[in-house]
Order: structure tokens, then C-alpha cells, then sequence
């Protein structure tokens, strides 16, 4: 076992980086990921950690840096937060087209309008189609263990594919946890040196990212179709191993929180769910039949998991900590894909959507308690009346 | 279910143009072809379309570009099949496109062919690789009595400021007009700006019988594409080529080649140094030889010698 330490998660996330003896980071600041960047320069600046730390002029250079990096066979890390990570977002295509294992911390931050430097989900989700593997760390602890299994993931010759590491911006990477901070000789035995058997080489020269034709660009998307359906066994067989080496006990996909005999459940992603989870014991303290569902994995979206717990209950909640704007169903995307996963159950499970937490505003435990009242209300009279409700102003 | 795709996906009357071009310079020739007969169409009450190759790179020297156009009584429903997958009519703007391109690829079987040549049908002929579904030759000297009109003016699917059929392209349409009746002339003559062109291509286009249509050989064909996704180089990375890239054969595109005089040759090797394709070979007695294989004909070589010991040959003078 390792040692156990008081950090928060922009600490536990350059530890990591530095466990996975990582070669290349490019940065450039933006709250609240900026704390990553400052504590790896910290990091190399007292000679703590051996990596070429670049500071790039913005985001999209940002991205460039590792993109060049990881294609020259370096293991490589960067980060960003809000506009920052809509800024890079040209750079996040080609990066997994070319199949390069680049990781990008994301501490994430609401969009402006101008200023608003508090967490939401909607920077990291705004890039959900880009094919890189993604999924929220809810504690410090898990954002230091999701750094080290997103590049075994990632560099798994199945799957070759970046990887957004996410965390809730503030609530994770800016309040301290209890840490347990690997030993060196755990993460070797989880996480081979990275290998790119294409990477450039000057004795025998190739393109990588040359202009194709277009009749060459469905075989290359269909290329990465099959790494995205090839990660979800390759992310099972991490997690598996994860558990094993470093004594924890994840579920790769969901993670399911007093739904033995529950009724309805509240499903959502990241730091938030800690609240959930609270509120829901609180309850079960006085009989109320109510649970927590969490998704650990949001790229590839798990759908049969996702499918096989939730479809066990009357009615599940989902709270998308993100704005979509003119969505169908008027929720969050959370919303769209739960229902798709639950198509084929049709009417036997219904479904409410509660966007929530937005602009950094902490999803309060009174708030938690309205949307599993409306739940079981859902439940007692099997009508939905509202499809989604924006929280704290329609519920 | 069980259909022959040729039967199911037929429109009945429906024509379909292939003008073939040399890149820039002759780009807007061949868009003035396909325009001019589908407004003389549209004039006619038929439905019409008329576009250019999008994937094809027009905005180069040489490299061969299409455009086409579609004809049909009955409105259009294979509007957005992007490539005309069996012409009617082949069109060429300029006569080398004979040699090295498979201009006749997939013709309708009995289909026309009309190509801009002051040269004898039969000594065309020789050129053409797969003639087995070709009906009738047409040979005008379009070059003779217009000009390529050297405009960007409507590339790129923006409004031809320009006029549609002053050069080449006008006297190519007529030529069209004689061998298959498509328009009508006189709303061809309303189509174009320069009438008189269109009219010379229309009364001097000579015409010869290839095959007889009814015993023209293949059917209708299906398009595939050519990249499977486990052919295809993982992440569609290219490995640098060490000799030569076999993936960009530009031999094809040239009209001239260069003919190199020994005698002349001082061994300088400037046309070597100042080749763009690196289609300029040294020998081994300090001599140069030409890759024609890769040669785009642009005649640097030519411009750079100080003992006049290149010179450009029309393609079409040599047989092989």
C-alpha cells in the first residue's frame, strides 16, 4: 500500500502524472485546472519529476504541443477548463484519428458568458463525440486513479485512443480528500512504458495527419468505431486489474449506491453524486425506498450496463450538470442517452431529468431532497408530468 | 429482397454529360459544356442539373477535372449521386485526356464521344483504353476557331459573372448537339455567348460509328469504394515514399513532353536541380533522362536550360 495523504484533486492529479513517468506536458492556465499545471512546475522546478514542460501560447497550441509529442512516441499530458477546452477543440479530432494516447485533464468550468469561473459539466461534454475515452472523478482519490487507468486504456494497442480525465471543477480539484498515493513499483507492475509502434522516426519517414481523400474517410471513422467498442473490454480488464494492485473496488461503468429494493434512483456523474448518495442514506433512515446510480463511464457510453441497472426501478431521476440549449426532452444530454438506453423497456421505466448545479452552484442536499420527492411522486401517481426541470427556478 | 439495382434505379429519358478538362486553365470551358446544354434544357421544359467534381482538384495546372450535367423528362431523383455513374456523353476539352485517363469508364453502352482534336478520328481511336461500349467518335478542332476562357469567375459553385459559352466550351456544346439530340440548336445558339463558335462545332464536328449500340458489350456498373478500413494504413498514417510515391502517378497529366538532345546537353544538371516532381533522373555519364511515368509536362526543364537541349513535344505526336 501506498501512502496516505491529505491533497486535493489538482495535487492527486499531478502525482499521478508524475507515477506515470510521463514525458511531454504543455499548458497553459485557466481556473480551475490551472492548479495542475502550477503543481507540475512545481514539481520539475524542484527537481521532484524529469519532463519537458512546454507552456504554449493558448489551448489550440496547447493541444498541438501534445498532439506532436505523442506522435514522436512520447507519453504526454495536458489540461484545461471552460473556454479553454472549447478553444482546443479543432485539434481534439485529429488527435484521435491519429490514433495518438494523449491525455487532457479537464477540472471543468461552466461556459461564458464572460467570467463565470464555477464547475458544470458542459466544457467536457461539449467534446463527448470527439472519440476520446471520458469519465468523471468524483473524489481526489479517484482523480488520481483515473489519470493512471486512462493511459492504460488508452495505450492498449486495442484501443489507441486519447483520453479526457474530468473532474468537477472546485469541488474535486480545489477541496482536499484523504489520498492514498501509490508506491512507484504498484504503477509499473499496472502501467507498461507507452509504446507507439507508428510513431515518427527520421529512418523511415511518414506522415502522420496527411490530407486523405475523401473516398479514405469513412474506413478511417470506421477504424475508430471499432477502437471506441474495443475499449469497453479493455476498460473492464484495467478496472479489474486496478482493483487488484492498488486495493480498491471500482465498477468500470455504474456503480450502484442502496438499490437493492429501491423504487426510484437518482442517476448522475461526478462530485455531485456524493451529495446524492448522502440525501439517499438520509432517507433510507426513515423507509423511503430510494437509491443512487452512477455512471463511471461516460466514452464509450456503456449502454447495456446502463440499461441492466436502471431498468430494475420505477422511476429514475437524471441529473445532467450541463446546459444544452433546445435539447430533445428539454433536459441535458444525460437525459438523451439514459432514454436511449432504456428504449426498449418502453413505459416500465419512467424517467425525469433535473438539470442542476449549473454555473458552479453547489447542487444543495434540500435540492437533492426535491428531486427524489418529485421521483416517488412520479412513482405513486405513474405520470410524468414535466419531461425535465431546470433546478433550483421549476422545481 | 431481390432487385437488379439497373432496373430498380432507372430513370427513364434520362441524359447524362461527362466533360472532361485540364485543371485551371480549361476548368471553366468544361463547366461552360455542361451549363450550356442544361439551360438550353431547362429552356426546353426538361429537368436539369449541372455541376462540377468536387473531390477532383481544379484549382491546379493539368491535372484532369470534371463536370457534368443531367438531363431528364421526368424530374431528377438521383440528384445527389454525386458522380454521373454511366454518361451518355463523354466530353473532352483538350486531347491528350485520350492517353493515360480512363475517360470511357462505365459509358452507357452505344455512348458518345466528343473530343476537342485537329486529328483523324482513328488516329484518336488508338489512344482510347476500353472501347467496347463506345457508339459513335466526334473530332472538332474547337481550339481553332475559340479560346479557353481563363476566368476563376464561377468556380467553386458562385455565380458566373463571366457568361456562360464565350471559348472551347461553346463549340464543344454544338459538336454534342450534332451527335445526339439532346437540345434543339437554336436553343443551344440561345445558351451561349459566342454563337458562332457554337455553331462551327455543330456544322464541322466529324462524326464516325464506332459500334453498333445494340451490340455495345457491358452493362450499367456499380460504383465501389476502393478503401476497405482494414486496407487502408492504421490512423491513415503514409510511409515516405523512398523511390517513388505510387499513390500520385501525375504522368497523365501532361500535354507535352520533353525531348532531350544529347548533343546539346552541356551536363549542367539545372533541369535536374529545378524539376518540381523530381521527375528529372541523372545518368550515369552525366547526362539526364525524363521519368515520364511521373513528368507533369510543365516545361521548367525547358525554361531553365541554357543549350536548348529540352524541348516540348505534343503528347498525342508520340504512339507509346
Amino acid at each position: 500500500m501506498g501512502k496516505k495523504r491529505l491533497i486535493t484533486g489538482v495535487v492527486a492529479t499531478a502525482e499521478a502524472v508524475r507515477l506515470a513517468d510521463v514525458d511531454v506536458i504543455s499548458s497553459y492556465p485557466i481556473r480551475p485546472y490551472t492548479g495542475i499545471m502550477s503543481e507540475l512546475a512545481r514539481m520539475i522546478a524542484d527537481g521532484e519529476f524529469d519532463a519537458e514542460f512546454v507552456h504554449a501560447e493558448g489551448e489550440h497550441a496547447q493541444l498541438s504541443v501534445v498532439y506532436g509529442a505523442s506522435a514522436a512516441g512520447a507519453r504526454t499530458f495536458t489540461g484545461s477548463a471552460g473556454v479553454g477546452v472549447t478553444y482546443a477543440m479543432e485539434v481534439y479530432s485529429p488527435i484521435s484519428g491519429e490514433r495518438l494516447p494523449v491525455q487532457m485533464a479537464i477540472a471543468d468550468r461552466t461556459l461564458d458568458p464572460p467570467g463565470d469561473f464555477g464547475s458544470e459539466h458542459t466544457d467536457a461534454e461539449v467534446c463527448r463525440d470527439q472519440c476520446w475515452i471520458q469519465g468523471w472523478a468524483a473524489t481526489p482519490q479517484e482523480a488520481l486513479d483515473l489519470t493512471l487507468l486512462y493511459y492504460r486504456i488508452g495505450e492498449d494497442a486495442n484501443v489507441l485512443l486519447p483520453q479526457y480525465a474530468c473532474q468537477d471543477g472546485y469541488f474535486v480539484s480545489h477541496i482536499t480528500g484523504e489520498v492514498d498515493v501509490p508506491e512507484r513499483a504498484q504503477v509499473r507492475e499496472f502501467l507498461p512504458p507507452y509504446k507507439n509502434k507508428h510513431k515518427l522516426d527520421i529512418y523511415d519517414p511518414q506522415i502522420i495527419g496527411a490530407q486523405i481523400e475523401p473516398n479514405m474517410g469513412p474506413p478511417l471513422q470506421y477504424q475508430r468505431v471499432l477502437a471506441m467498442r474495443n475499449a469497453k473490454k479493455v476498460i473492464k480488464d484495467a478496472y479489474t486489474d486496478y482493483n487488484r494492485i492498488f486495493g480498491r473496488n471500482y465498477s468500470p461503468f455504474v456503480e450502484e449506491y442502496m438499490t437493492g429494493d429501491a423504487d426510484v434512483v437518482i442517476f448522475l456523474q461526478g462530485a455531485h453524486s456524493q451529495t446524492a448518495i448522502d440525501v439517499a442514506k438520509r432517507l433510507r433512515n426513515h423507509g423511503e425506498k430510494v437509491g443512487v446510480v452512477r455512471l463511471r463511464t461516460y466514452r464509450p457510453f456503456p449502454t447495456e450496463e446502463v440499461r441492466d441497472a436502471l431498468s430494475k426501478f420505477k422511476v429514475v431521476g437524471v441529473v445532467d450538470n450541463s446546459a444544452n440549449f433546445g435539447i430533445a426532452g428539454g433536459g441535458g444530454d444525460l437525459l438523451t442517452e439514459v432514454r436511449t438506453a432504456l428504449y426498449d423497456e418502453g413505459d416500465k421505466v419512467k424517467t425525469v431529468g433535473f438539470v442542476a448545479g449549473l454555473g458552479g452552484e453547489a447542487i444543495t442536499r434540500d435540492e437533492f431532497y426535491r428531486m427524489f420527492d418529485k421521483l416517488q411522486d412520479v412513482a405513486k401517481t405513474g405520470k410524468v408530468s414535466q419531461n425535465a426541470y431546470w433546478v433550483p427556478f421549476e422545481l | 429482397m431481390d432487385y437488379e439495382a439497373e432496373k430498380l434505379f432507372e430513370e427513364p429519358g434520362m441524359i447524362q454529360i461527362t466533360t472532361w478538362a485540364r485543371g485551371v486553365l480549361q476548368n471553366k470551358d468544361a463547366r461552360d459544356v455542361v451549363f450550356a446544354l442544361a439551360n438550353a434544357a431547362s429552356k426546353e421544359g426538361k429537368y436539369v442539373q449541372a455541376w462540377e467534381n468536387y473531390v477532383d482538384l481544379p484549382d491546379r495546372v493539368n491535372v484532369p477535372v470534371r463536370s457534368y450535367a443531367k438531363i431528364s423528362p421526368k424530374p431528377i431523383e438521383s440528384r445527389y449521386i454525386y458522380e454521373n455513374e454511366n454518361p451518355d456523353v463523354v466530353v473532352l476539352t483538350e486531347e491528350t485526356l485520350v492517353k493515360g485517363v480512363s475517360v470511357l469508364e462505365d459509358l452507357k453502352p452505344g455512348g458518345v464521344l466528343i473530343v476537342n482534336t485537329k486529328r483523324d478520328s482513328k488516329y484518336i481511336l488508338q489512344f482510347l483504353d476500353d472501347t467496347s461500349n463506345l457508339g459513335m467518335l466526334g473530332c472538332v478542332d474547337a481550339t481553332g476557331v475559340a479560346g479557353y476562357v481563363k476566368t476563376l469567375s464561377g468556380a467553386e459553385g458562385a455565380t458566373d459573372a463571366s457568361g456562360i459559352g464565350a471559348g472551347v466550351g461553346a463549340v464543344l456544346a454544338g459538336a454534342i448537339a450534332k451527335a445526339k439530340e439532346i437540345v434543339k440548336l437554336d436553343d443551344l445558339l440561345d445558351a451561349v455567348k459566342n454563337k458562332e463558335a457554337c455553331k462551327y462545332g455543330y456544322e464541322n464536328v466529324k462524326l464516325m460509328n464506332v459500334n453498333n449500340p445494340n451490340e455495345a458489350a457491358s452493362a450499367v456498373k456499380t460504383r465501389e469504394n476502393k478503401y476497405g478500413y482494414d486496407t487502408l494504413p492504421f490512423a491513415g498514417t503514409v510511409h515516405s515514399p523512398k523511390k517513388e510515391n505510387k499513390g500520385m502517378v501525375t504522368g497523365s497529366w501532361k500535354t507535352k513532353r520533353p525531348v532531350f538532345d544529347k548533343d546539346r546537353c552541356k551536363g549542367c544538371l539545372m533541369c535536374w536541380l529545378d524539376c518540381p516532381d523530381g521527375a528529372v533522373l541523372k545518368t550515369d555519364e552525366g547526362f539526364v533522362d525524363f521519368d515520364l511515368k511521373y513528368c507533369k509536362g510543365c516545361g521548367i526543364c525547358v525554361a531553365v536550360c541554357p543549350a536548348g537541349a529540352v524541348t516540348m513535344v505534343p503528347e498525342l505526336d508520340f504512339v507509346n
